[in-house]
């Protein structure tokens, strides 16, 4: 009976039906079933959409309505977890935002639904984000990651900004900072003090889960 | 005698007039029903006041038709674009088709295909090719190497049109990000010129505070403005032609209100380019039939509202060469566009999206847009040039036209001759190096750089662009947008000059 609401569970991510995934979880854990087993069916399952993704038998809307299906019923489980006492093992917290200036909104937002649904926890704050937006929330939140976008050279410079005032703050060393947007490149990247940037949402959920495998 | 081409047969329609009504009727509906984000408190309580019904907390405005349509009738359908040299002022809208620079970021090596960024010479010599093409008729200086060695990238674009404004006496584009627009007016107008500027807008349905401040100080300076609305096909908008059309149409609907209740009748262009998407990557992509379906579309909408149109359609290619795709995309859909109505066609020298720019493809290019402006001119129709004396004078052979006086007066009337395309003969070809578009190319801009002289500035202009320069750095310095050693890097790099 378990086994078949999981297994249903985790058809409903892969009919991108993020109602049905969130009525099923809550099912699944009414029932008894750990936090832990149910997590891992939703994370299976946008696993799997992306490796099909990966395959190219996918392409974005997809992977991205996948995704968003299991960010939907994500908040239940974490309650459940929460009143369990305990909290949900992620593969990390990550405080994402396009910097100052700039308003493109898309590829950050493609890149928080993957990091969600790959089993991060993420703060997305949104677009037009200045400097001491993201020191206030680094300060409060103490992510793993920070990810920032620039779709413009005169935004890319931002980037630079964010990274020097997470130094002076003194909270740069602990963590790693990922950038992309169309302005950026990897000498870019570099010349700014980042420690990674990929041109691609699913590579920027690759490159976080290598940057925190160390 | 008017700069630019005229179409002389009507625009291309691609949507029957039952397709075009529903479009116009989604737009209206989508205004009314959802209506637009504005993150402006003081045009949100114009559009209050004018009895749109306007919720202050989400900044969301919902616009009646009656209004819309109101709106849409106060647009002029036409408007004249002052230069510094008043022997390039532009009418824009009606019949007429302008070229336009592309964009690009950055300068290209043409042997290594890398690009970096531009320095302040390769930007002058940029703007001075630029204001020798015949069939180029507004620059982009502005957004020519936007990246820019050792500048603060907030006074790139102040920097660059300045550059422009010196060497091309041709009406410039400018833009609006971090305030750049106060001193773009102020430089614009210490010149005596208008600006044909682009205003950022957040697509879907979002006009954000930056934008709506922009658009009202330049209509306060009495210039027009074109809110840029392109759309992302299945990201920033829906993934059909059909939708996506709707979407811009309701746009566009939005921004009219918004800015003909500030100030009635104020000169308003729309810059639209559809363009779908990848769906492996989310890269855009710039070269298929959607892209140029998709522009026709939202072109024949504006002509039916009597906007004056700004289109991108082949202002990038996906090709990070100067190569056959590149030569297909960009002038495939500059066709088009031409030929569906757009007013205003941002073409030469732009690719690898918006990565790069260069003077030898603007060259090429500018055959292309005198391809283009030919075949939109038609031909001329009257009894001297339907012949039909001639042909019974001429008769069969041995007749020929090639001594006749009509040849002689008409041979070159109807026609574009290309500049740099190879027309010459096989044999001729291998005895003068075996040059190809590009190598050619090359040549005509050293000729042009060695040659053309841009209407200089006056002693008195000069110094009021370098004051409105010099008020801009105090401003963004102050406001702690340039770093210390921003600064000093950029001091440096401006005591080389520009190569002048």
């Amino acid at each position: 009976m378990q086994d078949q609401t999981l297994g249903d569970l985790a058809k409903a991510v892969k009919e991108y039906d993020g109602a049905r995934a969130t009525a099923l979880a809550e099912q699944a854990l009414d029932s008894g079933t750990d936090p832990k087993d149910v997590l891992a069916a939703l994370t299976d399952a946008i696993r799997e959409v992306g490796d099909a993704f990966g395959a190219g038998e996918l392409f974005l809307p997809e992977l991205v309505s996948a995704a968003e299906a299991t960010q939907q019923a994500m908040p239940i489980v974490e309650a459940a977890f929460k009143a369990g006492g305990g909290s949900r093992t992620s593969a990390g917290k990550v405080v994402a935002g396009t910097v100052a200036g700039d308003i493109h909104n898309i590829g950050k937002t493609i890149l928080c639904t993957l990091l969600t649904a790959d089993g991060f926890e993420v703060i997305d704050l949104g677009i037009d984000v200045p400097v001491d937006k993201f020191i206030e929330v680094v300060r409060e939140e103490q992510p793993d990651v920070v990810a920032m976008s620039a779709l413009l050279t005169i935004t890319a410079q931002e980037q630079k900004r964010v990274i020097a005032a997470l130094r002076d703050a003194g909270l740069r060393d602990d963590l790693k900072i990922i950038v992309g947007g169309g302005a950026i490149s990897q000498p870019f990247a570099d010349s700014i003090g980042a420690d990674g940037y990929s041109p691609t949402a699913p590579g920027g959920v690759t490159l976080a889960r290598e940057l925190l495998a160390g | 005698m008017l700069n630019g081409f005229t179409r002389a047969f009507p625009a291309l329609k691609i949507m029957t007039a039952e397709q075009e009504e529903s479009v116009h009727r989604g737009a209206l509906f989508t205004m009314e029903k959802t209506g637009m984000r504005i993150e402006h408190d003081g045009a949100l309580q114009q559009m209050a006041d004018a009895g749109c019904a306007v919720d202050f907390e989400e900044q969301r405005v919902r616009i009646p038709p009656s209004i819309v349509e109101e709106c849409l009738r106060k647009v002029p359908t036409n408007f004249r674009l002052r230069a510094r040299d008043p022997h390039n002022d532009l009418v824009i809208g009606g019949d007429t088709v302008h070229f336009m620079q592309g964009m690009g970021m950055r300068f290209v090596d043409l042997d290594t295909w890398e690009t970096r960024p531009a320095t302040a010479a390769e930007h002058r010599e940029a703007m001075i090719v630029a204001d020798a093409l015949p069939n180029l008729h507004l620059a982009e200086g502005w957004e020519i190497y936007t990246d820019r060695r050792n500048i603060p990238p907030v006074m790139g674009m102040l920097e660059n049109l300045a550059s422009a404004l010196r060497y091309s006496s041709k009406t410039q584009v400018a833009g609006n990000i971090k305030d750049t627009e106060i001193f773009a007016i102020a430089m614009a107008q210490a010149v005596g010129s208008d600006l044909f500027p682009e205003i950022e807008h957040a697509c879907p349905l979002t006009i954000q505070s930056g934008g709506a401040q922009a658009a009202f100080r330049y209509a306060d300076a009495g210039m027009p403005f074109v809110p840029a609305l392109s759309v992302n096909q299945g990201a920033t908008g829906p993934a059909t032609l059909a939708g996506a059309t709707v979407l811009k149409m309701a746009e566009t609907m939005g921004w009219v209100v918004m800015v003909q209740l500030h100030t009635p009748g104020a000169p308003i262009a729309i810059h639209h380019g559809i363009s779908p998407i990848d769906m492996r990557t989310g890269d855009k992509v710039l070269g298929t039939p959607a892209r140029g379906l998709g522009t026709a579309m939202v072109n024949q909408m504006l002509r039916r509202y009597g906007i004056p149109i700004w289109s991108n359609t082949g202002f990038a290619s996906n090709s990070k060469k100067i190569d056959f795709q590149a030569g297909y995309e960009k002038s495939l859909g500059t066709l088009f566009s031409a030929l569906s109505g757009g007013h205003v066609q941002m073409y030469q020298g732009g690719s690898s999206v918006e990565l790069l720019y260069s003077s030898e493809l603007a060259v090429m290019e500018d055959d292309i847009a005198g391809w283009i402006g030919g075949v939109l001119q038609g031909p001329i129709f009257n009894d001297e040039t339907l012949a039909i004396d001639l042909i019974n004078e001429v008769g069969p052979i041995p007749g020929h036209y090639m001594a006749t006086a009509h040849t002689r007066k008409w041979w070159n009337q109807e026609d574009y001759f290309p500049q740099v395309a190879d027309t010459e003969s096989y044999a001729s070809w291998t005895t003068t190096g075996k040059r190809d578009m590009l190598e050619r190319a090359k040549e005509k801009v050293e000729e042009i750089l060695a040659t053309h002289k841009p209407l200089p500035l006056t002693g008195g202009e000069e110094e009021a662009i370098d004051e409105v320069l010099k008020e801009a750095r105090d401003y963004y310095r102050s406001k702690g947008m340039i770093t210390d050693a921003e600064w000093t890097a950029y001091m440096d790099e401006l005591s080389l000059g520009d190569g002048r």
